[in-house]
């Protein structure tokens, strides 16, 4: 933008306390309804959790981890888990493996019906909103049955998980993906079909897959181009039972603008994630075997590890979730943790992908790509 | 976009290493490469990442304070369709270690190398918007991820809980 | 002491009438009192006869009581009530449920707990314009609630109807024309950004909305060769005009939602973007008096749809007018909510596009073939219309 046509400016921000802006500010420069200049503001939500972990032993990280992002808490606490795991080379029994990954979907599902409210909430649509909080509610009823805490939930441990399944939660989880499985079919087509939904989201915040990348996007963001990059198929972990189960990895096409993927395309791959979590939830749960959850010895093991580092991923809801884990001889506590949210890339971008957009679509972007203010403030 | 030739970690480690010999390479694992790099080559290694690996997701950049002014920069980068995980470590050494930026060629590590820069007093030349990231003006220059940070405790009293115990001696470092 | 006069003064004489003097000052006093009070006293008595006349009582209570200030009020508070509660119901939850029963008493707890809140006014707005709004919208809003045919005989020949104006409906939109400026001085005033754009987008979404929604009723006003509202409502004692203008009313709903700005164009107030648009910065009382007032346009635009096209007043010929003339408005204003809460908000250039494209030529287009149609098939009209 040449300089005389930004005299005309208006600087808007948008947040801290805006109502949709939850621990975000984002600094809008507004010429007429379109913005010229994005300028995001991290900080807000900083509780310094890399240098809580030096200060926590091995079993307490996993609860600094979930509490980055409680809209997939079992996702969230699990790199670091996996990265102990890896460096006291622990053995996990089998039935923890597939017990953490039926929660890891099961957390994703979740995840994604909040996100599905909120973004219609975002987009104006109260009612849509709150139809998928229903069924949040049973996922809820889950964690809230098999943990005891609704979002806050630390599975899993070093070595297994905490808790085990019993009759009642296993009712609880077959009628949560039953109701969630049914209803997923009902509005999907209510949602994607709507007139106005449409017009509000195609061709919104419209980028290609190279560029996306570049920004470090990962996860629906660019599953959503038409590119199956997931590291449930590409970087398998040995400590979960993805191998267990048939699944294709879940991307969105649209002959439209070939790799490129715009709001409309988000939410699409938003619809193919769930789709995709239920079904591998839906084929592990026959599978259970029976035996430990927890190895024994593991406890002993994690309470001091060996000297070395570890580097664990794993595909969040969001995207690309790691920690960089590097320890001591007998340390007690990490000696770094370095916490690698999604949501930095995907706030990040917004400073490319906003400007040139109407003002009024600047949350629609934002819902559509998903930040969650723990994952870049830690 | 999927590239179905995929490219072995030491067959990468070992391109990179023909064209820049300074830098050496440790194999971590079959799709895991860690090369170790002198900072003055970075914005070579990280080129270079650009052009071999076309898809290259740009992870993290981060710091590690060894202590007595020691400090590791590790950059990690994803190839989705190579299945590769490229791990850059550089050394740096002294007060206030000044790297170059790489942020011009993969824009997504730009808040980390500021992120890096608040926390570990990594100064990198050339970046475009050297603020502060995550901390509030006040911990400008504290470095708060540096091992020799001391959490400010000088306002406990006004907050009326009591002052927390001291911590164990093998738990994190506290000098 | 004969054929002399007395210079001297008798001093007794002087005392002796000083009484008389006393007594007369008291008269004197004592009748501009009583005049007064007389005065007083006859005005109160012929304000008392007057209203106790009783048609001159009823036209009172018409207008405070009945289809006047107090009904409107009470069924604001009910539309409230009815809104939240039908919203509820739509989204899967239950609405208000512990004032009162089935949360009915919801508004009244509300109410107060705004009016007890703080009062916060903004270092940068006009403090004056900024507390005078809120009440003026609300009084505009209220105004043409006069113009309703509740009943199909007029208040002068003892009906429930309050006022029978000739222009009525033009009055009606003028009124209701007036809504968005006082949103865009609210915005204005109050000093930010955000109510800036809110109030913007308020007058925007006006100008878009009223011209379809004003030319929807064009069509009711030829049929009835009138611009009275309870004319109109009166010429459809045989046809309602929903039959003969079935694209009007649906354009009319529309473009009055659109001029509301309730769900489907609540860009002006749209929270995920601008806060709360143009009421970002109205606290406790002044928030309750604008929120009031958007239930009062909902309620007003539900009845100007059943006067306008739904018969008004006319309807079961055993009910008395009220009555069917509140069943409608009960169903248009369930329309009304229902409409708005299944729908996914619009841009703001989206719904100017919405409106200008597509309301506003199916607004003219059944005006024109109704007016074809009188013209070139009167013998099919003319009967349905009542007219020789």
């Amino acid at each position: 933008m040449s300089p005389d046509i930004l005299d005309g400016s208006m600087d808007i921000w948008f947040g801290p306390q805006h109502v949709s802006a939850h621990g975000w500010a984002t600094k809008l420069t507004l010429v007429g309804d379109y913005i010229v200049e994005c300028d995001p503001n991290a900080g807000y939500f900083h509780r310094s959790a890399e240098k809580v972990l030096e200060f926590k032993n091995f079993r307490q990280g996993p609860l600094v981890l979930e509490r980055m992002c409680m809209l997939e808490a079992f996702l969230a606490e699990y790199p670091y888990v996996a990265a102990v795991e890896k460096i006291a080379e622990l053995e996990i029994p089998e039935r923890a493996k597939v017990m953490r990954t039926i929660m890891m979907e099961m957390s994703r599902i979740h995840s994604i019906q909040f996100w599905w409210g909120q973004f219609n909430a975002e987009l104006g649509f109260f009612t849509m909103a709150l139809w998928p909080w229903v069924d949040r509610e049973y996922s809820l009823d889950v964690f809230e049955e098999l943990t005891g805490s609704r979002h806050t939930v630390s599975f899993s441990t070093p070595g297994g998980v905490k808790y085990d399944f019993t009759e009642k939660v296993m009712t609880q989880l077959n009628r949560a993906i039953d109701r969630f499985e049914d209803r997923l079919v009902k509005f999907k087509d209510m949602q994607l079909g709507s007139p106005t939904f449409r017009a509000r989201t195609e061709n919104i915040g419209l980028y290609d897959v190279k560029q996306g990348l570049k920004w470090g996007l990962s996860g629906p963001p660019i599953k959503a181009c038409g590119v199956p990059m997931d590291l449930r198929k590409d970087d398998p972990d040995p400590n979960l039972a993805y191998d267990m189960v048939d699944f294709d990895v879940p991307i969105t096409e649209n002959p439209e603008h070939p790799g490129q993927s715009d709001a409309f395309d988000r939410m699409e791959q938003r619809f193919a994630e769930a789709e995709t979590a239920v079904s591998i939830i839906k084929q592990l749960i026959p599978q259970i075997p029976e035996g430990d959850i927890v190895d024994p010895k593991a406890r002993g093991k994690a309470n001091r590890l060996p000297e070395g580092e570890a580097y664990a991923r794993v595909e969040g809801t969001r995207g690309i979730t790691s920690v960089w884990l590097k320890t001591e001889e007998k340390g007690q506590t990490a000696y770094r943790a370095k916490i690698r949210g999604p949501c930095i890339a995907s706030y990040y971008a917004l400073k490319d992908l906003v400007p040139g957009s109407k003002f009024a679509d600047f949350i629609v972007i934002f819902g559509s790509l998903d930040p969650y203010p723990g994952w870049w403030d830690r | 976009m999927a590239d179905t030739s995929t490219m072995k970690a030491s067959t990468f480690g070992r391109s990179v290493i023909n064209k820049l010999p300074e830098v050496t390479s440790n194999l971590l694992s079959d799709s895991r490469i860690e090369l170790v790099v002198p900072a003055s080559k970075i914005r070579d290694v990280v080129q270079l990442v650009d052009e071999e690996l076309s898809d290259a997701l740009p992870e993290s950049v981060f710091g590690v304070d060894l202590q007595n002014d020691q400090y590791n920069l590790i950059y990690i980068f994803w190839s989705w369709s190579n299945r590769l995980l490229v791990q850059l470590r550089v050394s740096l050494e002294g007060e206030n270690p000044e790297i170059d930026s790489t942020c011009d060629i993969f824009p997504g590590l730009e808040w980390h190398e500021r992120e890096t820069r608040e926390m570990f007093g990594i100064e990198f030349r050339n970046h475009p918007d050297p603020r502060l990231l995550l901390l509030p003006d006040e911990l400008e220059g504290a470095y708060p991820l540096r091992k020799r940070f001391q959490s400010d405790l000088s306002r406990l009293d006004e907050t009326g809980i009591n002052p927390p115990k001291p911590r164990p001696k093998e738990g994190g470092e506290q000098k | 002491m004969i054929g002399g006069v007395m210079l001297q003064f008798d001093f007794f004489a002087w005392l002796a009438g000083i009484p008389d003097w006393i007594l007369g000052v008291l008269k004197w006093i004592y009748g501009i009192f009583s005049y007064v009070f007389h005065w007083i006293f006859n005005v109160f008595t012929w304000i008392w006869t007057t209203i106790f006349i009783p048609k001159n009582f009823m036209f009172l209570f018409r207008a405070v009581i009945f289809p006047g200030l107090i009904f409107v009020v009470m069924a604001l508070i009910w539309a409230v009530w009815f809104t939240r509660k039908l919203w509820g119901r739509i989204q899967d939850r239950r609405g208000p449920l512990h004032m009162g029963k089935y949360g009915g008493l919801q508004l009244f707890a509300d109410a107060i707990k705004l009016i007890g809140k703080e009062t916060i006014i903004p270092d940068k707005a006009k403090r004056w314009m900024f507390r005078f709004l809120p009440g003026l919208l609300l009084v505009i809003v209220l105004l043409p609630f006069a113009f309703i045919p509740w009943d199909t005989v007029s208040a002068v020949d003892g009906g429930w109807a309050i006022s029978d104006l000739n222009v009525s409906l033009v009055l009606a939109f003028a009124f209701l024309t007036a809504v968005p400026v006082i949103a865009l001085l609210a915005g204005w005033v109050s000093g930010s950004k955000y109510t800036l754009i809110g109030g913007f987008r308020a007058a925007n979404n006006q100008f878009a909305a009223e011209i379809p929604m004003i030319i929807s009723t064009i069509g009711c006003a030829f049929l009835a060769r009138s611009l009275s509202i309870f004319d109109i409502s009166m010429a459809q004692s045989s046809l309602w005009f929903a039959i003969l203008l079935p694209i009007n009313l649906a354009t009319f709903l529309v473009a009055a939602i659109a001029s509301v700005g309730v769900f489907p164009f609540d860009a002006p107030v749209a929270d995920s973007e601008i806060i709360f648009g143009w009421r970002t910065e109205y606290t406790g009382i002044y928030f309750t008096l604008t929120y009031f007032a958007e239930f009062a346009e909902q309620m007003l635009y539900s009845a100007l749809i059943v006067a306008l096209f739904l018969g008004g007043p006319n309807g079961l010929p055993f009910l008395p007018g009220p009555v069917n003339f509140i069943i409608k408005f009960l169903i248009t204003f369930f329309f009304f909510v229902l409409v708005s809460s299944s729908f996914q908000r619009l841009r703001q250039d989206q719904i100017v596009y919405f409106c200008w494209k597509y309301l506003l030529p199916l607004a003219v287009l059944n005006v024109i073939v109704i007016m074809f149609a009188v013209v070139y098939l009167p013998g099919l009209m003319l009967p349905l219309l009542g007219v020789g």
